[in-house]
């Protein structure tokens, strides 16, 4: 499966990027991994001409939420990115926050899975297991 | 003496034409009545005949360049990849199509010399419908390209006719391959050159490829520094009298495309200020801020009307302020450049014969003003006896006498640096006459 993966916004965490791109290469996907520094517009771009199955955007510096109030509205644009699935990992809010409100508001801005401060494998797991459940080969 | 002591070099533009030997350069208005050659050979004929056709080296860009129409996939890749590409090339973009939405964009009506098809990596493909057929059937082209993935090319290349396919310009990693669109494109140029009317006749002058002027211009940059005080990152402007050429360091813009050169190009095809003159005053009327501009520099808008030497001053100084607004986040385009970290800007071409220094950094401090909220100055250089164009040709002169005997050598023919493709596939190899 290809996945197309990247740190958003002016985020420059390049070591978890590089950790994201060695992780899914040895779980067998195909990354396309724009590194950081990544506009949302460039994610779908992405996925657009890869033919991506899967959208991984990771963020630390807590920009993430400002870009996704976007995703939706961004998306319909595109006609070829309906079954596209949406995950986005990392910390996703500036200061404290907790799981329960975090995940439900972003599902809301269009993400199919949402990992708020989880370890990277448990986060790749939890892809693993939508992907059975909702792709099954 | 070194080898290129001995030469002449000879550059067509729209309006004037120069002729630089290795004792002094001169700048004449063209006669439009008369073929190119024959205005040359009554202005400068003694100087041309004092030199063997081998040593004469000539470039041009009075034909205006190529007009191309890009279709890709997604602004990010395929569309800005391809755009990078033409326009390093030396070619002008009419129009760029998003795919997907296609049946929306209007036909282009005049004639375009080469339509590119752009989208997908290799692995990806199915992406172009019968839309695109439908499309180009509509639009009055010489020649299409397709440089997409290669899922798709044998599927278009049946139906659509005359098709070239070339590899893809996106790699499996998303980055971009330049090479073979890049000759490709090069080659259309030259052989447009050659195949125009008035150029062709000048080969009876030249043993020598003629090439065009943004290319010989883009050879000169990479040693710039060795003639000009010129800090990086900088950016070139050629305001001519039909078109207006920026040549800028990658340094001054953020982007995912890498490549090895360090400078790229743009092209503002109807900004100049005698053959586009109306263009050059309808941009300025739609811009808010050349009123300000113009009441800054003392005149009301009825210059427009004038024809005058000091209309034409006024109508550079509103050139540059254009092209930088151009360039810069109050008018975003292709690119937008950074351009408070910019240290220097090189003058070149016509501009350079009728503006001073004041005048221009008078219109550089206005922009970055008004435009920036900044009192940023870059340094202002100013190209007053071509010696840019002289450089690059040179260059080009230099790096073709190093080839020839490389080759002579090695027993090999080849073309030019630049000139033409060899290894494309696409194109057979152009020769001089």
């Amino acid at each position: 499966m290809k996945v197309v993966t990247g740190v958003i916004g002016n985020d420059i965490h390049v070591v978890a990027n590089r950790l994201m791109d060695l992780s899914l290469n040895a779980r067998g996907y195909e990354v396309f991994n724009l590194g950081v520094n990544t506009y949302l517009e460039e994610f779908f771009d992405a996925a657009v001409e890869t033919g991506a199955d899967i959208l991984l955007i990771s963020s630390l510096n807590g920009e993430a939420e400002g870009w996704s109030r976007e995703v939706k509205m961004l998306k319909a644009g595109y006609q070829s990115l309906d079954n596209l699935i949406m995950m986005i990992g990392g910390n996703l809010s500036v200061g404290s926050g907790n799981a329960e409100d975090i995940i439900p508001r972003y599902k809301n801005y269009g993400f199919d899975l949402v990992c708020h401060q989880v370890d990277l494998n448990t986060g790749l797991d939890m892809l693993d297991s939508y992907l059975q459940e909702h792709r099954p080969s | 003496m070194t080898a290129n002591d001995n030469r002449l070099l000879i550059d067509i533009g729209s309006t004037y034409f120069k002729v630089s030997s290795k004792d002094h350069i001169e700048q004449h208005f063209r006669d439009f009545n008369k073929r190119i050659l024959d205005d040359l050979m009554q202005k400068c004929g003694k100087t041309v005949q004092a030199f063997a056709p081998e040593n004469i080296h000539i470039c041009s860009s009075a034909n205006g360049g190529l007009s191309s129409l890009i279709i890709g996939l997604t602004h990010s890749y395929s569309l800005k990849y391809a755009t990078n590409i033409a326009y390093n090339a030396g070619i002008n973009i009419i129009d760029s199509i998003i795919f997907q939405d296609i049946e929306d964009y209007s036909i282009p009506s005049d004639l375009v010399d080469v339509v590119i098809v752009v989208g997908g990596i290799d692995s990806n493909g199915n992406l172009f419908d019968t839309r695109l057929d439908t499309y180009l059937s509509k639009v009055n082209y010489s020649n299409v390209v397709y440089v997409g993935n290669a899922t798709d090319a044998q599927a278009l290349s049946a139906r659509i006719e005359r098709l070239t396919v070339l590899p893809n310009i996106i790699d499996n990693r998303l980055h971009i391959v330049e090479e073979h669109l890049k000759d490709y494109l090069t080659n259309l140029y030259q052989q447009d050159i050659e195949g125009k009317e008035d150029i062709k006749h000048l080969y009876d002058i030249t043993g020598n490829q003629i090439y065009s002027t943004p290319y010989i211009v883009s050879q000169s940059l990479p040693s710039i520094h060795g003639k000009f005080s010129v800090t990086d990152p900088f950016i070139l402007l050629d305001i001519g009298g039909a078109t207006t050429d920026v040549h800028y360091s990658k340094d001054l813009i953020s982007d995912n495309i890498v490549t090895e050169q360090g400078h790229d190009r743009i092209v503002f095809k109807k900004l100049g200020v005698y053959k586009s003159r109306q263009s050059l005053i309808f941009t300025a009327e739609n811009n808010e801020y050349a009123y300000e501009l113009l009441m800054h520099l003392k005149v009301t808008e009825n210059i427009y009307n004038e024809h005058s030497e000091k209309a034409t001053k006024i109508l550079m100084q509103l050139a540059i302020f254009l092209v930088l607004c151009k360039m810069s986040h109050y008018r975003p385009m292709y690119v937008t450049l950074r351009l408070l970290t910019m240290n220097s800007i090189v003058f070149t071409g016509g501009i350079t014969k009728v503006l001073t220094e004041d005048d221009i950094k008078d219109v550089v401090a206005f922009f970055y003003r008004k435009i920036l909220n900044s009192d940023h100055k870059p340094a202002t250089v100013l190209d007053t006896n071509y010696d840019i164009w002289t450089l690059g040709a040179a260059t080009l002169v230099s790096q073709a006498s190093h080839a020839a005997v490389d080759h002579a050598g090695s027993g090999v023919t080849t073309n030019s640096p630049g000139a033409v493709n060899s290894h494309s596939g696409a194109q057979e190899q152009s020769t001089c006459p």
